[in-house]
């Protein structure tokens, strides 16, 4: 069985406090050459504290995972770069207003939804890999109804998650995550029954369970004999050999926009 | 054995899709729409709970909803399983225990507000998003099915009503009439989020209905902000509008202005208008016509009929034959109504002076409230009585001067609420009298739904956040239990595994309560982890 799978796109959501980072209509959002000016000035000023990819380092906090939990607006980041944050490591600055916009759209790079950022590859191409047999994501994962139903659905996972986290969660799903809600799970009953499949709830008293066909059993720990909880991972661990370069590269893009706030026609992509 | 059987029974439906005429049958273990039926009743036939054992309901669980604050959501019961909504987002909740099964969340919907509900059709559940988008999802994991646009916010248009699916097609309403706006009811596919129909509640310029307005139509109002109910017979479905824009200021807008605060009679399958029923013509109070059309077949003034009844905002209870329109008979709803002497035979108020908004204020009773307002009404067809939470309170109206402009928080004028007491009021439809009255203690905000059973007990909500179980037949208490908040939502009864619950959402939180049973101790399961 492979049940999950990029759990870790499953939860932050519990914790977001309010919008997601696309609020600012500034022009430099989403603009290659803003992102461009806005590297240089990150890697010459803040790469030393928050790495070059926005990681994190000794001084400075990871500003990718940050996002998921407590996104903030793109106004919010050009406040803290202006004025810092007092307590703290993170200085004042004085840069103009729109070399200060083109250091948020950095950020928003790094750190905004994959949607509202410039990703290379061809979205097309990645469709053909997303529902193919090679790489295999269709069988648990689904978009707007179609697809398996043991791994969170990816209809909005450009809509909600930078490109960092994607490309993290598929290349290396057994890292840093939390599989509480997605937990892949064997249940014998008392009756003699087996249900195989994702816990989406558990608790000593009842426990709530999705099978291989996307059916959903509640049931009371009363009922249950053993109870079998996988610990790791049942998304492979491969596709960095599986796919070739190519392949990972438009797989991510076509991920990147699943958007269910881009306006479309038909209302599917 | 009753019970082997029952379970025998949910073995063989387990995973079965809601039906149509699993929604028309009315609620029995599950509640499949709004109202819990098509005709609106709020009603259960589950008689597990009764009037004399009442006494020993408990809580049997609470499930706090993240960052909710007034929650206004009647929920959806299939199979087990409840859906609650706040705003842009959804729960499903394991009805048993209260543990969460999956959240769906649209944190960047443009506008906030409330959220009344799901619906629930095949396999799928569906809620509006405040920016009127129709979302629907997978029953069994929330996976997104579709998320389809159905209106523009940037035309002063939002969504707060729960969607009510009959026949394959998702109705959905219009919210947004206190700023500016053009009232719709919309018919949109159930498999795809395709638009079937939409029909306005205010007419454009040149169209008949359109001589009850004056230059501002295009901006009239006649938000549709509450789920209306569906008559399968006749194929019609009975939906309220609001009030005209802008609000106090009725000297821009001479005529009755058409088709607000009253009740529409359409097609279901097209939309168009059999007939509708102005309660309050030009209205200056913000009364909007939003409380439940429900639909019961009775004796009136001799004859057997189909009627709708109605407790209007104006605070007066009408009978209509929902066949034809034709007004059958009002009466009064609350004792303190000043502005105007009775209903004419026509249907028309009869109205008395110095009731309008005016700059330095008239003192109007019923208050901007109304005597009644959107909360969930019960009808028992074993008392055959109608329950309906009222208002008696009075308030100063003003009119102000200022140009009327659109999507700009103006209403034209404004309203205070002074004092007040909630009164619950079980209402005698085929003579239109009050039975008997339940008086409530409180601060005269008045939002909580009633529900009844076929075991004899009303539940609703105290105006002071307590959760109370009464009497159907005589309204004498049962019992209460303190939530420690107010309530703002319609309850709704469902039973799993032969158990009967009664759930109802406070400001923040979902209670579901239950008779009284001590714990059965159970031997627990082996669990392993594996690497």
């Amino acid at each position: 069985m492979r049940a999950l799978a990029l759990a870790l796109l499953a939860f932050p959501l519990l914790a977001q406090h309010g919008r997601y980072l696309s609020d600012s209509n500034n022009p430099a959002i989403g603009d290659p050459k803003a992102i461009a000016a806005g590297t240089k000035l990150f890697m010459g000023s803040c790469a030393g504290c928050h790495g070059p990819d926005g990681g994190g380092g000794a001084r400075g906090p990871n500003l990718v995972r940050r996002s998921l939990w407590h996104p903030l607006s793109d106004d919010a980041i050009f406040q803290v770069i202006r004025k810092g944050v007092p307590g703290t490591d993170m200085p004042p600055t004085k840069l103009e207003d729109d070399q200060t916009w083109n250091l948020v759209a950095f950020i928003h790079s790094l750190t905004g939804p994959a949607s509202t950022n410039p990703v290379p590859g061809n979205a097309a191409a990645g469709k053909e890999v997303f529902w193919g047999a090679k790489a295999g994501c269709a069988n648990c994962h689904s978009i707007l109804g179609k697809g398996g139903s043991l791994a969170p659905d990816l209809s909005n996972v450009g809509g909600s998650r930078p490109l960092a986290v994607i490309r993290e969660s598929i290349l290396e799903p057994a890292k840093d995550l939390s599989y509480l809600g997605n937990e892949a799970a064997v249940v014998e009953l008392k009756n003699g029954k087996t249900i195989t499949g994702v816990a989406k709830n558990r608790s000593n008293y009842s426990l709530q369970i999705v099978d291989a066909k996307g059916r959903l059993h509640l049931l009371q720990m009363a009922e249950v004999k053993k109870l079998t909880i996988s610990e790791t991972t049942s998304m492979p661990t491969d596709f960095a050999k599986r796919l070739t370069r190519d392949e990972l590269r438009d797989l991510l893009a076509y991920l990147a926009a699943q958007d269910i706030r881009l306006e479309t026609a038909k209302g599917s992509k | 054995m009753k019970r082997a059987l029952l379970s025998l029974l949910l073995a063989a439906t387990a995973f079965a899709q809601v039906r149509n005429e699993d929604i028309v049958k009315g609620p029995g273990a599950d509640w499949l729409t709004y109202a819990g039926t098509y005709s609106g009743w709020r009603y259960s036939p589950l008689n597990q709970i009764t009037a004399a054992n009442a006494k020993n309901v408990v809580p049997k669980w609470v499930y706090h909803v993240p960052g909710a604050r007034g929650l206004r959501s009647s929920p959806i019961v299939y199979q087990g399983v409840l859906y609650i909504t706040n705003t842009n987002s959804v729960y499903a909740i394991d009805a048993r225990s209260g543990r969460m099964v999956w959240q769906y969340a649209d944190p960047r919907a443009k506008e906030g507000g409330v959220n009344r509900g799901a619906a629930i059709w095949a396999d799928k559940i569906y809620f509006t998003t405040s920016d009127n988008y129709l979302v629907a999802l997978d029953r069994f994991t929330g996976s997104l099915i579709f998320n389809r646009k159905f209106a523009d916010v940037e035309k002063g248009t939002t969504s707060t009503s729960a969607p009510v699916i009959a026949k394959g097609k998702v109705i959905v309403g219009s919210a947004g009439g206190d700023g500016g706006m053009r009232g719709f009811i919309m018919a949109l596919s159930a498999d795809n989020g395709d638009e079937l129909w939409k029909t306005y509640t205010v007419p454009a310029k040149g169209e008949k209905g359109s001589e009850t307005w004056g230059d501002l139509i295009e901006w009239g109002g006649g938000a549709a902000w509450l789920s209306g109910t569906y008559d399968a017979e006749l194929n019609t479905l009975y939906w309220t509008t609001g009030n005209p824009w802008p609000d106090y200021n009725g000297s821009v807008r001479q005529g009755d202005n058409l088709y607000t605060c009253a009740l529409l009679a359409l097609d279901l399958d097209t939309g168009k208008m059999k007939w509708h029923f102005q309660f309050t013509p030009h209205d200056t109070h913000d009364w909007d016509a939003q409380s439940w059309p429900v639909l019961i077949d009775t004796q009136i003034m001799g004859k057997p009929r189909k009627v709708v009844l109605h407790a209007n905002r104006n605070g007066f209870f009408y009978a209509l034959d929902r066949v034809t329109g034709e007004f059958l008979r009002a009466t009064q709803l609350i004792d303190k109504l000043t502005w105007a002497k009775g209903i004419d035979d026509k249907g028309r108020p009869i109205m008395l002076p110095n009731s309008e908004p005016t700059p330095t204020g008239n003192w109007v009773c019923p208050s901007v409230k109304g005597a009644t307002n959107w909360m969930g009404q019960s009808y028992n067809p074993g008392t055959g009585l109608l329950y309906v939470l009222t208002l008696e309170q009075c308030g100063m109206y003003f009119r102000s001067s200022q140009n009327p402009e659109p999507m700009k928080h103006f209403s034209g004028g404004g309203a205070t609420e002074e004092g007040g007491q909630v009164v619950l009021r079980a209402l005698d439809p085929k003579t239109g009298k009050r039975v008997w009255e339940y008086p409530m203690t409180g601060a005269g905000r008045m939002w909580t739904g009633t529900v009844s059973t076929a075991g004899g007990v009303i539940f609703s909500g105290d105006d002071d956040g307590h959760f109370v179980a009464l009497d159907a037949k005589n309204g004498k208490n049962l019992w209460h239990f303190n939530v420690g908040e107010g309530l703002t939502a319609s309850p709704v009864v469902y039973s799993v595994d032969g158990k009967q619950y009664v759930a109802i959402a406070s400001a923040s939180a979902v209670f579901s309560f239950g008779l009284f049973e001590p714990a059965v101790p159970f031997e627990p399961p082996v669990i392993q982890m594996k690497k």
